[in-house]
């Protein structure tokens, strides 16, 4: 099937032509106006890569970032018009798919699960605002990289063992981990900051050329402010990016074999041991992004936040939007921002008690009880029953040989 | 005499022996489900958590404390060959994580459910044997008729599973069905029946596991008991290994006595820490567990 040659043309026409409506419609503030264009620029030319055929098989890392490029764009654009709510709601979901892409690539990957990845969301969430306690002169994007290298340290040192060995090892460790949480963060209290957690100090002023550029006049120390909504939409997209071209590479396809055939992989060379613990490293630094981001986003953390619990909803909405995908972390992080206010208004509608005992364990019982019945009829969560469909639908068509589609989970 | 008996080290011997036997039938009850399906299960502290609920219902209305307990051991045993049935049969054979997935998911289930009809306040279910310790020489003897009663009721369930095992007819063909599932069907045995069994087996042991912790004063029983104390009897059975129930259960009260000394010396909050460092280090040094002969599987 091949596009029609202008099709790139008109689609960047139509994308410049609304993003030249809404910069007039923006124009009395002129530096939205001019954040607007830019990113209109940056919208034009991906479109513009993603559709031209030739580009697009010449140079798939291109085409994978003006995909992301495109998501991003377009979230960065609606967040102008959401409500506060609305985009403190964006953000933790973003951050939360963060932490599920990474989850999604360790089990995609090797085969394995963690059940301690709300616990990893603590180490970089905690790092964050204890570095921010001490260097409060740190620009966000480092004081982001250290998180993630907290995350990484950690992960090293359980995945180190756990990893080599098959069978439940990982899981059983990440699960002991994920409830001694609470405790090493008590044990640690005089940098954690005991059952109060921490605030940061001047982390939510913005840098000035951000402020300058894209958010004139938005008054800087009001937390949740659209600010913070952009950079997390930019650290996931950049995230999901790096992701993306991980999965497809080298390294990506050595740990699919690992995950597939042991022995295959060990007789073309690939390093087992050194392979598994880089999948679960990569999968906890990414968790440290995640909850970094949330402190970030929440101007603060408390222990609380990173119980079990969390755990065990992250595992949840991976495994409803599809565990080992990286559709199925963006399905889970919406289903994951939208989860609270949903389980609300179901208590509404039934007229439960909000205070009582039933409405507080419906979370657990929703996500639960999701969990086993994703995981018996449709291991592969929602991106998998998309990609089933879409499968079925190519093998109608009798004219085209449909390609083995690379498949990430074998679940 | 009396001077060492009541000394300090002596008290976290024996109260290290009485939270290890405790981590020993979690690590035994998990090592019986990894040998006969080779399944993790992570409810298996949830399942009998639920058991010990049901008991007490009756507790306190008509019947004491020894018919409650034999109706939460009877639930256990239903429970555990229910799930095996109807949540475990369906994942033999798929990818390892599927198990893993589904069991945390039950986990999870059961404690909200727990929390939703029994609240999360804990209740404690009183034995008929004093919590006091015994005095020596006008000091406490950190022993109470209750963990005497802990200590003997945990022995007295290894040696029948080790009994059960070693000397029976059944417990050849549990080992049997374990050891390899084709050979014993052609042999003639039930292999389907021995998964259950197994699982039967590994909820009543946990059962009377968690009416021990309920049953003590000082936890009592809520939704998530279990949660801490699961982490510990993973901890030592991946210590002892996982294949090896006498390893596991010396794994436990070894690792026991370790973490009352770390909890009275240091602090209660760095106990779980100093697990944590124990499982790293030993599957460092023995990836296959301190007490198993199993080969470990090389490619």
């Amino acid at each position: 099937m091949k596009a029609p040659r202008n099709l790139p043309l008109k689609v960047a026409a139509i994308v410049a032509l609304v993003g030249v409506a809404l910069s007039v419609a923006l124009a009395p503030r002129s530096n939205d106006a001019l954040a607007l264009s830019i990113l209109i620029v940056i919208g034009v030319l991906s479109v513009g890569v993603l559709l031209a055929p030739t580009l697009r098989d010449a140079h798939p890392v291109l085409t994978r970032a003006a995909r992301v490029l495109v998501v991003m764009v377009v979230t960065l654009f609606a967040t102008y018009f959401f409500s506060t709510t609305t985009n403190f709601s964006l953000a933790t979901g973003a951050a939360m798919s963060v932490t599920l892409v990474g989850l999604s690539f360790l089990t995609g990957a090797s085969g394995q699960i963690s059940l301690g990845n709300g616990a990893f969301m603590g180490v970089g969430a905690f790092t964050m605002a204890i570095w921010a306690n001490h260097h409060a002169t740190t620009p966000i994007v480092a004081a982001l990289l250290i998180a993630i290298a907290a995350g990484a340290l950690v992960g090293l040192l359980l995945g180190l063992p756990a990893t080599r060995l098959r069978g439940p090892y990982l899981a059983g460790m990440t699960l002991a981990f994920a409830v001694a949480f609470g405790a090493i963060l008590t044990f640690f209290n005089s940098w954690t900051g005991g059952d109060g957690g921490l605030q940061l100090p001047h982390a939510t002023e913005p840098p000035r050329w951000l402020v300058g550029l894209f958010h004139h006049g938005v008054d800087p120390l009001t937390p949740n402010t659209l600010w913070l909504t952009d950079i997390t939409v930019v650290a996931t997209g950049v995230a999901f990016f790096f992701m993306a071209n991980l999965f497809a590479s080298r390294t990506g396809r050595a740990m699919r074999l690992v995950r597939d055939n042991e022995v295959g992989a060990e007789l073309v060379g690939v390093n087992l041991a050194r392979t598994r613990v880089l999948a679960f490293v990569i999968s906890s630094s990414y968790a440290a992004l995640g909850g970094a981001l949330w402190t970030l986003i929440d101007n603060s953390v408390t222990p609380s936040t990173y119980s079990f619990a969390l755990s065990i909803v992250i595992l949840s909405v991976i495994v409803i939007g599809g565990i080992g995908t990286i559709p199925g972390a963006l399905i889970g992080g919406i289903v994951y921002a939208y989860s609270t206010n949903a389980i609300s208004w179901f208590t509404a509608q039934t007229g439960l008690n909000p205070q009582g005992n039933l409405a507080s364990q419906l979370n657990g019982i929703i996500f639960g009880g999701l969990l086993i019945v994703t995981m018996m009829f449709a291991p592969r969560g929602v991106a998998g029953l998309y990609r089933t469909l879409q499968q079925r639908r190519s093998m109608k068509r009798p004219d085209l040989v449909s390609p083995v589609k690379e498949t990430y989970a074998d679940a | 005499m009396d001077a060492f008996l009541t000394s300090r080290i002596m008290a976290d011997v024996l109260g290290g022996v009485t939270n290890g036997v405790i981590y020993g039938l979690v690590a035994l009850s998990l090592v019986l489900v990894w040998r006969s399906t080779g399944i993790l299960n992570f409810a298996q502290g949830a399942m009998p958590m639920v058991a010990v609920y049901v008991g007490m219902i009756v507790f306190g209305h008509y019947f004491g404390y020894w018919i409650c307990v034999v109706l939460a051991i009877l639930v256990g045993f239903a429970i555990g060959a229910g799930t095996e049935r109807v949540l475990v049969r369906p994942l033999y054979g798929k990818p390892e994580i599927n198990p893993v997935v589904v069991m945390v998911g039950f986990l999870t289930v059961l404690e909200a459910i727990a929390a939703a009809i029994w609240s999360t306040t804990p209740r404690s279910f009183p034995t008929p044997f004093s919590p006091i310790d015994y005095r020596l020489g006008g000091k406490p003897f950190a022993l109470s008729a209750f963990t005497i009663y802990e200590i003997v009721t945990a022995l007295i369930v290894m040696a029948a599973v080790a009994a059960l095992f070693r000397f029976t007819n059944l417990g050849l063909q549990l080992r049997a069905s374990a050891l390899s599932p084709e050979v014993s069907r052609l042999l003639g045995v039930r292999v389907n029946r021995m998964l259950t069994l197994g699982w039967t087996l590994s909820t009543g042991v946990g059962t009377i596991t968690a009416i021990l912790v309920s049953s003590n004063f000082f936890t009592g029983l809520t939704p998530q008991v279990m949660d801490g104390i699961f982490a510990y009897g993973f901890i030592a059975a991946a210590v002892g290994g996982l294949d090896s129930p006498v390893g596991s259960i010396i794994a436990g009260v070894v690792m026991g006595i370790i973490l009352q000394f770390v909890g009275d010396y240091v602090n209660s909050n760095a106990t779980i820490l100093v697990a944590l460092a124990i499982l790293i280090v030993s599957l460092m040094a023995r990836p296959s567990g301190l007490f198993t002969h199993a080969r470990t599987r090389r490619v």
